[in-house]
């Protein structure tokens, strides 16, 4: 894992929070509607939040990815 | 043909699986069709892109390769059909290389990427072209795997 990132975030706006403060901040438009689609995914589903979150997990681990 | 039931509405497989969360492929599209509009990127390298990441995960590309020289300008058959051997061929540019190589990195060693590797992307594209590239392969990666593991036909034509 690079120990910075490779991309700096814009200037962050105050109040945002950490995935709005990230590079991804770079397309403001892409990633309202990111999340969005988000949201929907984790707050308006079918499936447990548990369930969810196993997965998120188990995603993070074989990614090595520390979020 | 995909193992789901497709009781969603749509003219595609993918439209009727997905459809089954409704609010959920609403939501997908909006963020494609902001994709889409805002042309964050050379379409032509982005289409580069979607068609090596379905060749590295094994899908048969032949189809979309002539859906991709109908739809992007500028990208000729001539790429397309070395795409698979872009390593050796001469007909890539340098940001189309660097993008290939992002998209190397990216489907199968996303610790393979190296600060050389970063620095010939960057010296190429802006923070936000960047970012762009990479969410957009972020969708071409999982989509491609939400139809290979669910059996959608991947000779349709993808929305």
């Amino acid at each position: 894992m690079a120990g910075r990132p490779r991309v700096e975030p814009p200037p962050a706006r105050p109040g945002a929070d950490a995935v709005a403060q990230s590079p991804l901040a770079h397309q403001p438009e892409l990633l309202q509607a990111f999340l969005h689609l988000y949201g929907t995914l984790w707050s308006h589903g079918v499936v447990d939040h548990s369930s969810k979150e196993v997965a998120r997990i188990r995603n993070a681990r074989i990614t090595d990815c520390g979020y | 043909m995909t193992w789901l039931p497709m009781t969603g509405t749509g003219t595609t497989e993918f439209a009727r699986v997905f459809g089954l969360r409704p609010n959920l492929y609403e939501d997908y599209r909006a963020f494609v069709s902001v994709f889409r509009s805002l042309q964050p990127v050379n379409p032509v390298v982005l289409e580069l892109c979607r068609l090596r990441v379905k060749q590295l995960l094994g899908e048969d590309v032949a189809l979309h390769i002539a859906d991709g020289a109908r739809d992007a300008n500028g990208l000729g058959r001539e790429k397309l059909n070395v795409l698979e051997r872009w390593r050796e061929a001469k007909v890539f540019s340098a940001a189309e290389r660097a993008c290939l190589e992002l998209t190397e990195k990216f489907v199968l060693n996303p610790h393979g990427i190296t600060d050389e590797d970063a620095a010939t992307v960057r010296a190429h594209f802006s923070d936000e072209e960047t970012v762009a590239v990479l969410e957009a392969l972020a969708i071409f990666d999982g989509f491609t795997r939400f139809r290979l593991i669910l059996g959608i036909d991947p000779k349709e034509r993808e929305e």
